[in-house]
């Protein structure tokens, strides 16, 4: 049984990619409620403009905080772009339909990233990485405590938001139901557009800090909207201070895994785990689906 | 999934039209020429490239059946190809069983598996059950990367870091060189195509359109829904799985790279393109799946091109064609026909591994 | 015969059906009621796709609610659905042998039952063709020929002449009527068009709001002051 000891600088890890993945799946789920879409291309979107931030960073002679900037842009105009052109068309087709046609946006975007910048070894070091705080026993540097921070200040901000502006509101009527919401003179192509706006904004904020995090590597960080989407599903796709919870756990137990030696092999296993098991409960209750019929 | 509405010539009742007859004809010299002279006509990078056409043609009408019959989308064949590759790797270095019986024991391996892992699965419903499929897969991958697949090394894994002698797979006596195997694979593939098609066109197919236009309606009938959605699950895990044997052997040696989950994803787009309302999509699938990139490669340019395409792909179908791009078959198939014969006049490309 | 024994049905706060008792005899029933009256969702928890929280069902002796609903079939329950529901994609014959193949009939009489039931209907199309390229009166009887092909006990329809104009309704009300005399089944009727009803329901109940406010032969409940009122509305 590994100490405490030993725990310490994972538990530190941990907090820091659960402040990612919640701050992840809130976007997730916030663009899930407000449009039906479920955007599987999250993380891909995430990678591609870190990898525009690295040629920034390296490849320029820009200011760094101008490759930022843009990650976290291209984010959200590739998404809201997606969102404008795709998402009307798609608007009454099902939830399956919609989140597959995300993948489409995720293949397109994994076939551009590994022909302009191939498999590579890359890396990101944000100048957060650089100041860091000595607990003592272990490290802390200022992008974990970025990560965190910005998963819980982002929750909370979005849960705001929702509640107490005009335009959250809104959102929160079409979650609720888009038809009547769409005859109360809400102009719904606006609302929706600025959740893939915003969504797409934390999905570059996510990317930039999982480049940091994990590596700086396209098929990883697309697929990394897994534990992402495991914390989401947690929250059932509802509730994002669930949300914001379900990550950071998803993101601890995944950590705290690898000081066991025995299954440290299998640590990335622990998001899959977690969100087949939400899966699973989610459907204790079977429903017969309703009749789709043919027209 | 949503349906349309096609005239199309309604399924069963075995009896034959003549335009039915004609088709078949046709059909059947086509293949009779890509069994017997098309394997010793082509280079041999060729011959490898359609045995792994063959290969993911299965796999793609493992997943075709599942769209278009059942209306589940899975996100992890490519891990049940991978699990099939294991069990018939593990079977095959056992001891000298003969190939058929790996490849049984493989799709039946797979088969179970699939369906133990189907049964709480099956719940859920559309988005779900993608999703619980993606992280199955997710957690199949994972662990395949540590237990690696078995190369005659010990124990239940079987897997051996010694790389010395370094064994392969072994393929069946009578196929040993890779247009014989090419011919083997073909075979196979025509006996599990044969094999969906008395599915589709049996009680199980009937039963299956019902469920997928309506659970209700199905129920009232008297199917029994959970049963026969298991059933397509299975049948897909058993012809992913034996196309996980046929790939075993295909290659040699097999390693976690070769089972990526882009691959899956990929997949999905192929099939989606080849059409999910007829089982030639399958077919089409396989070709954009392992052809496409072969020729691209021929020609100087990245395979990333194709990715993108079929990133396009998959929202050009769900936006426009719902039944996928199977209407308009004749139309691609001509354009194949043409890639292929210019490919096939084309010098070789130097040998390169799956 | 049914017997329906103080059946109630509550979800979200609603009750659609509420306390009803009633009797079904041989024959052909009808079954009506204003708009939300609860009979489609009787006909749900026939099939077997609403619990309900209290009563109990009974037919030809056996305990309906205790078979699972893919069973019911099996046991020789039909139904028809108020927006049609033949399977597009089938062709006629198959739509009528998937139904047939479910029930307990025997494989070796299924041609002849299949093509009995979409002769029995009056369907003249062609039984390979494809249903979706079917008209909405053709969709309807295959859906009818679904219901009574191999021998069933218990057929209910839920508003088969919905949408149909009056020749084709009528032609429907004879299909109706030959049912128990050459199906031998108990049909239960749900429509709103009261000549259908009279034509062929020799008795019939009227639910309200989840009750029942009245049942007997047709031609009386019809003139009852309490089913008028209902479906009129009253005057305050």
């Amino acid at each position: 049984m590994p100490s405490w000891q030993d725990f310490q600088p994972f538990i530190i890890t941990g907090l820091a990619l659960g402040g990612v993945y919640a701050l992840s799946g809130v976007g997730m789920v916030v663009l899930y409620r407000a449009t039906g879409v479920l955007n599987l291309a999250f993380g891909a979107v995430g990678a591609m403009g870190a990898l525009i931030a690295w040629e920034i960073v390296n490849n320029t002679t820009w200011p760094d905080g101008v490759g930022y900037l843009v990650c976290v842009l291209f984010g959200g105009v590739i998404t809201l772009l997606y969102g404008v052109l795709f998402g009307p068309p798609l608007a009454a087709r099902d939830a399956l339909v919609k989140a597959t046609a995300t993948l489409g946006l995720a293949l397109i975007l994994l076939g551009a990233m590994s022909w302009i910048w191939s498999d590579k070894a890359r890396s990101m070091v944000l100048p957060t990485t650089n100041w860091s705080y000595d607990l003592g026993t272990v490290l802390v540097n200022w992008t974990q405590i970025l990560a965190l921070l910005l998963g819980i200040v982002v929750t909370i901000g979005t849960g705001a938001f929702l509640r107490y502006t005009s335009l959250g509101t809104a959102m929160r009527a079409l979650a609720n139901d888009r038809e009547i919401t769409a005859t109360l003179g809400v102009p719904v192509r606006r609302v929706e557009a600025a959740a893939w706006l915003g969504s797409g904004l934390i999905s570059g904020a996510a990317g930039l800090l999982l480049s940091n995090l994990v590596g700086l590597d396209a098929a990883t960080l697309t697929f990394l909207v897994i534990s992402s989407l495991a914390a989401a599903l947690i929250a059932r796709l509802e509730s994002i201070t669930v949300t914001l919870i379900a990550g950071i756990v998803v993101g601890l137990v995944t950590a705290l895994v690898t000081p066991f030696l025995s299954i440290s092999q299998y640590r990335d296993m622990a998001p899959f785990v977690l969100a087949i098991v939400a899966l699973l409960f989610l459907s204790r209750h079977r429903v017969v689906s309703v009749s789709r019929g043919a027209h | 999934m949503a349906t349309t509405t096609r005239a199309r010539p309604g399924l069963s009742l075995g009896r034959w039209s003549s335009g039915d007859a004609v088709r078949a004809g046709i059909i059947t010299v086509l293949l009779l020429f890509v069994l017997i002279p098309l394997p010793g006509m082509l280079s041999s990078y060729w011959v490898d490239v359609l045995t792994s056409v063959t290969v993911y043609s299965i796999v793609a009408l493992g997943l075709n059946l599942l769209m278009g019959r059942v209306g589940l989308v899975s996100l992890g064949q490519i891990a049940v190809l991978a699990l099939g590759s294991w069990v018939a790797a593990r079977i095959a270095f056992a001891g000298g069983l003969p190939f058929p019986i790996v490849l049984l024991g493989a799709g039946l391996g797979t088969m179970v598996l699939g369906t133990l892992v189907g049964l709480p699965a099956l719940r859920l419903s559309g988005l779900y059950l993608a999703l619980i499929t993606l992280m199955l897969a997710g957690a199949i991958t994972v662990a395949l990367r540590t237990t690696n697949f078995p190369n005659g090394g010990p124990g239940f894994l079987g897997h051996t870091e010694d790389v010395r002698g370094n064994p392969a797979v072994r393929r069946p006596d009578i196929a040993v060189n890779d247009p014989a195997y090419l011919r083997y694979a073909i075979v196979v593939g025509i006996i599990l195509f044969l094999l969906a098609l008395w599915h589709v066109r049996g009680r199980p197919g009937r039963a299956w359109a019902a469920i997928r236009q309506s659970e209700p309606a199905a129920l009232a009938a008297g199917v029994n829904i959970t049963l026969y959605k298991l059933w397509a699950f299975a049948l897909a895990s058993f012809l992913t799985g034996v196309a996980g044997g046929l790939l075993a052997a295909h290659v040699g040696k097999l390693y976690t790279y070769q089972f990526s989950t882009q691959d899956s994803i990929l997949l999905l787009a192929v099939v989606l393109m080849g059409g999910i309302y007829s089982l030639w999509g399958a077919i089409v699938a396989g070709l954009f799946m392992r052809f496409l990139p072969a020729v691209l490669d021929n020609w100087g340019l990245p395979a990333d091109l194709l990715t993108i395409l079929f990133g396009v792909g998959i929202l050009q179908v769900l936006l426009t064609a719902p039944g996928g791009l199977s209407q308009q078959f004749p139309r691609d198939m001509k354009k194949l026909a043409g890639l292929i014969a210019r490919a096939v006049r084309r010098p070789a490309a130097p040998e390169r591994s799956e | 015969m049914i017997e329906v024994s103080e059946l109630t049905v509550r979800f979200g706060g609603v009750t659609p059906i509420d306390g009803m008792s009633v009797e079904f005899p041989e024959g052909t029933c009808g079954l009506i009621g204003p708009n939300g009256a609860g009979k489609t969702t009787f006909f749900n928890v026939l099939s077997g796709f609403v619990r309900p929280s209290a009563g109990s069902i009974h037919a030809y002796g056996d305990d309906l609610l205790g078979i699972a609903d893919y069973r019911r079939a099996r046991w020789g329950l039909r139904r028809t659905f108020q927006t049609e529901q033949a399977i597009e994609e089938l062709s006629v014959y198959d739509n009528v042998a998937l139904a047939h193949e479910h029930s307990a009939r025997s494989r070796g009489t299924r041609h002849e039952d299949v093509l009995g039931a979409i002769e029995f209907v009056g369907l003249e199309a062609d039984p390979h063709t494809q249903v979706g390229v079917l008209g909405a009166r053709e969709r309807r009887l295959v859906e009818v020929a679904r219901a009574v092909v191999g021998k069933p006990r218990v057929v209910l329809l839920d508003e088969p002449a919905a949408g149909l104009p009056d020749e084709e309704t009528a032609h429907l009300g004879r299909v109706i009527k030959r049912i128990p005399e050459h199906m031998g089944a108990l049909v239960i009727l749900v429509d709103h068009d009261m000549s259908l009803v009279s034509a062929c329901c020799s008795v019939t109940a009227v639910l309200d709001f989840g009750k029942l406010i009245a049942s007997g032969p047709t031609a009386e409940v019809l003139r009852d002051e309490q089913v008028i009122k209902a479906y009129l509305g009253t005057e305050e």
